[in-house]
């Protein structure tokens, strides 16, 4: 009797177990497969490596990576997306494993962040990246050429902040540097934040410096427990809050333009390159800022977001 | 998040495709930790049971691992095992479950009454026949109760693996968090509860089958 | 370098002791609102845990949802705390991971507090009873200290788990060990990481050997083989 019954509950946890997972969920392929657009008129070669495109977890990385995906796949490539969680050094990493192949990135910052926050990036985005692509080299990486949609830091104040304290540039913080700024962690290294406004500005925010994951800070900033926020100069909340962005008039920011970097093996898989290059014409700051709106605001999903940008620019 | 309801019913009956992914990933994660779980702990649970000195640094290294950030262990093993891989989370999630299944186990068994233990040797039973003929029966209903236990912390668990890429119900709650949609994390966090719910009351169920003796008393929490 | 050196080196520099956000204080920080959150959370789950041990009714169903509690993700719940906190004035940090924590410590004391006062032996409470103690004198003078050990148990393990997931406050702009865990993760730190997560680690294992000390001083008879 006992036998019976101790199998049975094996029997029934483990098959249930395996069920679940032979049952795989399905791939998420529901791009638009309207009519050809530019990306389709490529085609892929028979031997294409497969492509694992990198995406870190927030919105604008998926929607870059589903642009890109889509139209690969209109270009009959076989693309996939992989998460790679919300740091840079996991996405290194996956480059490094092989995991990925592909990735949506920013010129000036990946750029400081290879070379150990140096500085070395400047506000011109083709010097940047050339500089970049010395470091990529070293990792069997490249970067192709960057669009012109720029995605840098954003120091921002409430409309009431701005206001009270007469301040419209970051400069104008050097009175006020006993207000409260809020910001992911690595802004204590990062060369556009608190490193940078000390060595750029000579303003020290240091003492009232809080950390706080994305996801807190503007909900912070709105109910005023921090005065000062770091945000993406593409979030869509900077307009639709009323928040006044700070004017980088001393430029601390440097060409943070979005630009693709691939392994060198893919790069050199044919038409490739010039179906990214396409990509990266079609995007601007404003456009970009449309898309992150949409996702935030309008809480639409990446892959509807990505296909209708590539079906207005022709592309898909 | 200010103004937006806690849940948005059209959002959710345009995705019921991801939920339903989302499901069967949640559950597969869960399943396979709990059930390599609990393979792992009986073997670690007899072999402490019948050597009782190495059950004190059995105890004592599972409750280490008990002890470490859920977040800091994935990280940590994405490395090892790849990104995007579940083992990544499936191994942490394994050993979250050690402790309390083989606390429970052992105490199972070594809850069994001595008189009937001792009924088993007088009836020619040898060890390991006693052990399984008549303590783990005795013990399923400390065994079921470690299970219930490992199984809905885990459906709590398997959720932070949506930080690091899995799928899950997690994802909803990273993906609600990130752009201040509570339809996202309510649903996520929701639909961890139901699954709980229904697991454990499938391991109630279980155990009213396998104990019919038990039945008619008072039920126990 | 390796992570561990890097840790070692973090560890021992005393600069990293001290100041608003050194070791000192995020210990502090982290101690403070873990021993908190463990005596909200009892003072929440042991009287009504009692009582319905006592009068044998309910338990069932208070015991499954409650354990369906544990199933929320605490992360969640900070997430969802965060927004009504600043509304309500009560600002970042603190207050929204005291409820997450709060929230998770709930389930294992009432259970284990539930648990110890309904399974005393029937034959106890009646021989109570035969001895002229009236309700409210059988709950404490008999099913309580007979519950204790199943009670510090639950205690226990509440603490330890809250001590362990206390790192979430880092999130919403609370410090504690977490912060460190947070930032050395975001400014690619493995130092600042393995500090967090190694005093974590060694403040939980270190809250366990006090809830096992106290135990042993509080139930001293339930020393015997086989007692965890």
């Amino acid at each position: 009797m006992t036998y019976r019954h101790a199998r049975w509950l094996l029997a029934v946890l483990v098959p249930l177990a395996l069920l679940t997972s032979a049952c795989g969920d399905d791939d998420d392929g529901d791009a638009a497969t309207g009519g050809g657009g530019a990306c389709a008129e490529v085609s892929a070669p028979d031997d294409a490596p497969a492509i694992t495109i990198g995406a870190q977890d927030f919105g604008e990385s998926a929607i870059l990576a589903e642009i890109y995906r889509q139209c690969l796949v209109a270009a009959g490539f076989d693309v996939t997306i992989q998460a790679v969680g919300g740091f840079r050094d996991l996405e290194l990493a996956a480059f490094e494993s092989g995991d990925i192949n592909l990735a949506p990135e920013y010129a000036a910052s990946m750029l400081e962040a290879l070379n150990g926050q140096a500085g070395e990036a400047t506000p011109d985005a083709v010097e940047t990246t050339e500089l970049l692509n010395g470091y990529l080299a070293d990792i069997g990486l490249v970067a192709l050429t960057p669009s012109d949609a720029v995605d840098t830091n954003a120091l921002v104040v409430t409309e009431a902040t701005s206001e009270e304290l007469g301040i419209t540039a970051i400069s104008d913080l050097a009175d006020h540097t006993d207000l409260v700024l809020g910001a992911p962690a690595d802004c204590e290294t990062n060369a556009f934040c608190l490193p940078g406004l000390q060595s750029v500005y000579d303003i020290d925010l240091s003492a009232g410096f809080i950390a706080l994951e994305p996801a807190a800070v503007v909900p912070a900033l709105d109910e005023e427990e921090i005065d000062i926020a770091l945000l993406f100069s593409t979030d869509s909340r900077i307009v639709s809050n009323n928040y006044v962005l700070l004017d980088d008039d001393e430029g601390m920011l440097a060409a943070d333009n979005v630009l693709p970097v691939l392994t060198t093996e893919l790069a050199g898989v044919e038409g490739l390159a010039g179906l990214l290059d396409a990509i990266s014409e079609s995007l601007t700051t404003d456009g970009l800022t449309e898309l992150n709106r949409r996702f935030d605001v309008d809480v639409e999903d990446a892959d509807d977001i990505a296909a209708s940008h590539l079906e207005s620019a022709g592309l898909l | 998040m200010r103004d937006r309801p806690w849940i948005e019913w059209d959002w959710v009956g345009d995705h019921l495709d991801d939920i339903r992914a989302a499901t069967f990933e949640h559950l597969r994660l869960t399943l396979l930790a709990v059930a390599i779980g609990f393979v792992l702990a009986g073997v670690l649970s007899a072999v402490g049971l019948r050597w009782r000195r190495t059950l004190g640094p059995i105890t004592w290294v599972t409750g280490v691992i008990y002890t470490i950030p859920s977040l800091a262990l994935f990280t940590l093993l994405i490395p090892i095992f790849g990104l995007g891989s579940i083992w990544s989370a499936e191994v942490a999630l394994v050993g979250y479950t050690l402790l309390i299944l083989i606390r429970n186990i052992v105490a199972g068994v070594d809850g069994v009454d001595p008189a009937v233990r001792a009924a088993a040797d007088g009836m020619g039973y040898g060890r390991w026949r006693r052990l399984l003929e008549v303590e783990l029966p005795l013990a399923v209903p400390a065994i079921i109760a470690g299970l219930r236990i490992a199984a809905v912390t885990t459906v709590g668990l398997v959720t932070v693996t949506g930080l690091i890429g899995l799928g899950g119900y997690g994802s909803f709650i990273d993906a609600g968090l990130k752009r201040q949609f509570p339809t996202q994390i309510v649903l996520g966090g929701g639909l961890s509860v139901i699954m709980a719910t229904v697991i454990d009351l499938t391991l109630v169920g279980i155990e009213r089958v396998l104990t019919p003796w038990n039945r008619g008393e008072v039920a126990r929490p | 370098m390796s992570a561990w050196t890097e840790f070692v080196d973090y560890v021992t520099l005393a600069d990293n002791w001290w100041g608003r956000r050194g070791i000192a204080v995020r210990i502090e920080d982290h101690v403070r609102i873990s021993a908190f959150a463990t005596v909200v959370a009892a003072a929440i789950a042991i009287p009504p845990a009692l009582w319905l041990g006592h009068v044998r009714r309910g338990g069932a169903i208070a015991g499954a949802v409650v354990n369906i509690g544990r199933a929320v993700p605490s992360f969640a719940i900070v997430a969802l705390a965060l927004p009504i906190s600043l509304r309500y004035g009560f600002g970042l940090g603190f207050w929204p991971t005291v409820v997450a924590l709060v929230a998770l410590g709930l389930p294992p004391i009432f259970t284990n507090a539930y648990a110890g006062v309904s399974g005393i032996d029937p034959a106890v409470v009646d021989a109570a009873r035969g001895m002229g103690m009236r309700g409210p004198e059988v709950l404490w003078r008999v099913e309580v200290p007979n519950a204790l050990p199943l009670l510090l148990a639950g205690l226990r393990i509440s603490a330890v788990q809250i001590v362990a997931t206390a790192t979430l406050g880092a999130y919403v702009g609370f410090g504690g060990l977490g912060a460190f865990i947070n930032e050395g993760f975001r400014q690619q730190d493995d130092g600042k990481l393995l500090t967090g997560a190694v005093l974590v680690a060694v403040l939980a294992i270190a809250t366990e050997f006090l809830f096992g000390v106290g135990q042993r001083l509080l139930t001293p008879w339930t020393i015997r083989k086989g007692h965890s």
